[in-house]
């Protein structure tokens, strides 16, 4: 590798700065003693593990999947880490970046230690140190296998769990270089021996002190500020702490960014958010001032101002109201000193006959989705046009389908349901005695569909036909896709569907495209549901630290008081007809797929003064969430997020790991092929 | 009085199948009132509530879970540091019956003997479809050595005993006699006697 190319890898310049740092290190193990083939020669692989991943910057399109193996020659053991030929969605992702971070036959005689981390939610990852101080990118386990990596590593060389901190595995410590070892694996601990607070320094100084359990990416860069300032004169900074910024420029920066949107005006300490609840009475905020109590005290100290780092400036003047998102332009405002959250824009009315029929040409063809669905984002549809709309919005019909197209599927569509509900509607009572399986899901569905929104006309009294039709819906269902099956809450999902559709068969497909993309929040495994809470974590620390740290320091941090606003789409915190509302603007996916999840922050975030004034335990703090079924304001909550995404913006989707509902599974195309053209 | 710790708090966890009634139970005990358009609980549900006995008071937190089994993954925390495991069937299931010594396998490996289990049978109201006798949930619950009571958060049936057997068999309880005998009587009349005698062994701190 040619020490010129290292200095041309990205157009961003501080990436290129921090990639220079390292670069001489980076080059020993590249380009000295080992050959440069990716296997030595009569080599046997004792341990392959592939989409083993790292993550040079924040962006999640920039990551790189690799091929990690252990490779035992002789009696020596190596380690490589070849990228994933061809995987490049990204043109920014050049064969250089990948060559950079290759690993080429690291031999473990070199390998000083590995540490594991293990977070709460997201990937399991190691960091291996070599003896000279170097110290890889972390290598994220997408499909697990950390520990038989480990195991396979002991087999083959003397793998040591540090006294001091089980996570810590020290290869070959026939010495005792346990101190040297530590201090230069513990960043936090090396970091936060350095901390002035009112310098600028000290901003990140602080950040790495509460994130100090799992050094991931946000606590491993703490300095990218600071760090020019720092690093001649602090003997705690190891070399490896260098390395480790430079490979993981991920969140610090962004969190910087917006919390400083979020702060700028408001010294107080409070999000503007509240304040701004607080200020003016004339919005359409219906909540006691109790929620705004403005003697908690949760102040912190004032960031210094980063402005020249804010890469998407959300500005307006103070004074204004409100901005026209709709025509917003990042750099327009670049020259503002006054930052505020911009907000949401206004709520319309539902969109009414006129302006739906405006969408359609003569045939029937929505002929500007992506108009359709901003505009139904900014206020719904009207009650009577749902069937037409909700059936585009799911994929379910196409958008540039003819009324007689959707005719023509809507019949064949019929006849296949019909099929599909045949399959169960044969099973004979004697064939059901031996088929335990079909008996306890239709036994759990016929539980459920009895208590599901009963109170709602559509479906009270006794034996209501539409309570069959919910049950004969979701038993189709669970034969259509039978590994999936029945699950707690698809009940609640169908309802709407069902209320709005009149019709079985249409309801049955409308529900198939939204599991789709939500089936995932139900698997055994809840992978969907996992992915969906650790990405609401992340946001909340890019949008809203304080409250982070909150809920990290009071064992929070796993959201499980989101886990039902996310798993039903917030169907029991709003009433029947909000509910059916807040579905609509979320499958416009206009702005952002995850929508639901600045939803969630909102809603945090307008409550946060009480959380964190409060002192909310978990359990209070579970009990509260649940308690707010019924009181949330739709507009408004839809205005914050819509602003809360606005302001993360590429950070916000770089805290979404890929593939986190209601995001299509990538290799599933499938069924919403006819989306393709109209995805954001 | 001899109050204790007046605001000791007790962590509840409701488990058991389905549709078996848990969160029925807590809101006849809660709000003394059953509705039978109840929704099935998504994730986890928690209330409280405050027990007046008469010699101390305790507040009782009372998790409530969604039965299904996949779901389950999230428990075990909840049941990490509960006092009590409430794990309930239907009386008219069979297969909630059958279900209860997994749930009850399940908390003795998260929490080892170092819980209050109690069994539930529920549902008592539904005479005419039960499935599970007294005796075959006593038995249980005796192989177990765990506690045993049936129920109908429908009829409003022996449910202030269960919360207050439940109270009695608390730590620190043991030498206290907390429960009121007219409670009691209750339990007598209607299950015949069996269950409450039963538990009370088991319980140990039952005065009737």
């Amino acid at each position: 590798m040619q020490e010129a190319e290292l200095h041309d890898l990205s157009d961003d310049a501080d990436y290129a700065a921090s990639q220079q740092q390292g670069s001489s290190s980076m080059m020993r193990c590249d380009s000295g003693k080992r050959s440069s083939s990716s296997e030595p020669e009569g080599a046997q692989i004792v341990y392959l593990k592939d989409n083993v991943t790292i993550h040079p910057t924040q962006f999640a399109s920039e990551r790189i999947s690799g091929r990690l193996k252990l490779i035992k020659q002789g009696s020596s053991l190596f380690m490589t880490w070849i990228p994933h030929k061809g995987q490049s969605t990204n043109a920014r992702l050049s064969e250089k970046d990948r060559n950079l971070y290759t690993i080429r036959s690291v031999p473990f005689a070199d390998v000083k230690s590995i540490r594991r981390h293990t977070p709460a939610f997201g990937w399991q990852y190691i960091i291996v140190l070599l003896s000279f101080g170097l110290a890889f990118p972390p290598l994220y386990f997408y499909n697990g296998g950390v520990r038989e990596f480990l195991a396979t590593v002991k087999q083959h060389v003397l793998l040591v769990r540090s006294a001091e901190d089980s996570n810590v595995f020290l290869v070959n410590d026939f010495q005792n270089p346990l101190q040297r070892t530590l201090s230069s694996l513990e960043i936090p601990r090396a970091v936060s021996a350095v901390s002035v607070p009112s310098t600028p320094v000290s901003v990140g100084e602080s950040t790495s002190q509460q994130n100090e359990e799992r050094i991931d990416v946000s606590a491993s860069v703490p300095q990218y500020n600071g760090r020019h300032r720092q690093k001649g004169h602090d003997p705690a900074r190891d070399i490896s702490i260098q390395v480790l910024e430079k490979f993981s420029l991920v969140t610090k920066f962004a969190r910087e960014t917006t919390s400083q949107l979020f702060r700028e005006t408001h010294n107080n300490g409070f999000g503007p958010l509240e304040r701004r609840n607080s200020n003016q009475s004339t919005l359409d905020y219906s909540h006691k001032p109790s929620d705004y109590d403005e003697d908690v005290p949760i102040r912190h100290p004032v960031e210094p101002d980063p402005l020249e780092k804010v890469p998407h400036r959300i500005l307006k003047h103070v004074d204004k109201v409100a901005i026209n998102v709709g025509t917003f332009e990042p750099n327009q405002f670049k020259d503002f000193d006054k930052l505020s959250l911009v907000w949401g824009k206004p709520r319309q009315p539902p969109m009414g006959l006129e302006e739906w029929t405006s969408f359609l040409d003569s045939e029937g063809r929505v002929v500007d989705p992506k108009a359709l669905r901003k505009r139904i984002f900014y206020g719904g549809v009207e009650h009577k046009f749902r069937k037409e709309v909700w059936a585009l919005l799911l994929g379910y019909h196409a958008y540039e389908s003819t009324y007689a197209e959707r005719e023509y599927q809507k019949s064949i569509k019929k006849t296949e349901y019909e099929t599909i509900k045949n399959q169960w509607q044969s099973i004979s009572h004697e064939q059901a005695k031996r088929f335990t399986k079909f008996r306890e899901r239709k036994g759990l569905i016929e539980k459920d569909v009895v208590r599901t929104d009963r109170s709602i006309s559509f479906y009270d009294g006794d034996d209501n036909p539409n309570v069959n039709l919910l049950h004969d819906i979701l038993l189709t269902y669970s034969f259509y896709n039978f590994d999936l099956g029945y699950c707690q809450g698809m009940s609640d999902l169908l309802s709407p569907i069902l209320f709005v559709m009149e019709d079985e068969s249409e309801s049955f497909w409308c529900f198939v495209a939204l599991m789709e993309r939500l089936g995932p929040n139900f698997n055994r495994d809840q992978n969907g549901m996992h992915s969906q809470l650790f990405a609401l974590s992340k946001l909340v620390e890019l949008l809203d630290i304080p409250l982070h740290n909150y809920f990290k320091q009071n064992d929070c941090l796993n959201y499980f008081f989101c886990f039902r606003w996310i798993l039903i789409q917030f169907k029991r915190e709003l009433e029947y007809e909000k509910t059916m509302r807040m579905w609509e603007v979320l499958w416009t996916h206009h702005l952002s797929e995850h929508l639901h999840l600045y939803v969630c922050v909102a809603i945090l975030k307008r409550y946060r003064s009480k959380i964190i004034g409060e002192q909310m335990d978990f359990d209070t703090l579970l009990k509260f969430i649940n308690e707010l079924s019924g009181q949330i304001d739709l507009d408004a909550t839809l205005r914050d997020a819509e602003a809360l995404c606005i302001c993360a913006g590429e950070n916000g989707a770089a805290c979404i790991p890929p593939g986190t509902p209601p995001s299509l599974p990538v290799e599933d195309g499938s069924f919403y092929n006819q989306q393709d053209d109209d995805a954001l | 009085m001899a109050k204790v710790s007046p605001l000791a708090k007790y962590k509840l966890v409701f488990l058991g199948d389905q549709s078996v009634g848990k969160t029925s139970i807590i809101t006849r005990f809660m709000y003394d009132k059953f509705d039978t358009t109840y929704q099935a609980t998504i994730g986890i549900d928690f209330l409280s509530k405050t027990m007046y006995l008469e010699d101390r008071t305790v507040r009782l937190q009372l998790w409530d879970t969604a039965g299904q089994e996949r779901f389950r993954s999230l428990i075990p925390s909840y049941i990490r540091d509960s006092s009590v495991a409430v794990i309930a069937y239907d009386v008219a299931n069979r297969q909630s019956f059958l279900n209860t010594s997994k749930w009850v396998e399940e908390v003795r490996t998260e929490r080892g003997s170092d819980v209050i289990i109690v069994l539930v049978g529920n549902k008592t109201d539904l005479v005419d479809k039960r499935q599970v006798s007294i005796e075959e949930g006593d038995n249980k619950a005796r192989e177990f050595g765990i506690m045993f009571i049936e129920t109908s958060a429908k009829a409003g049936f022996n449910i202030k005993p269960l919360f207050r057997k439940i109270a009695a068999a608390l730590p620190g309880m043991e030498t206290l006699s907390s429960t009121k005998q007219e409670d009691m009587v209750d339990v007598n009349l209607k299950s015949g006697g069996n269950s409450s005698q039963n538990t009370e062994q088991q319980g140990g701190g039952c005065a009737c």
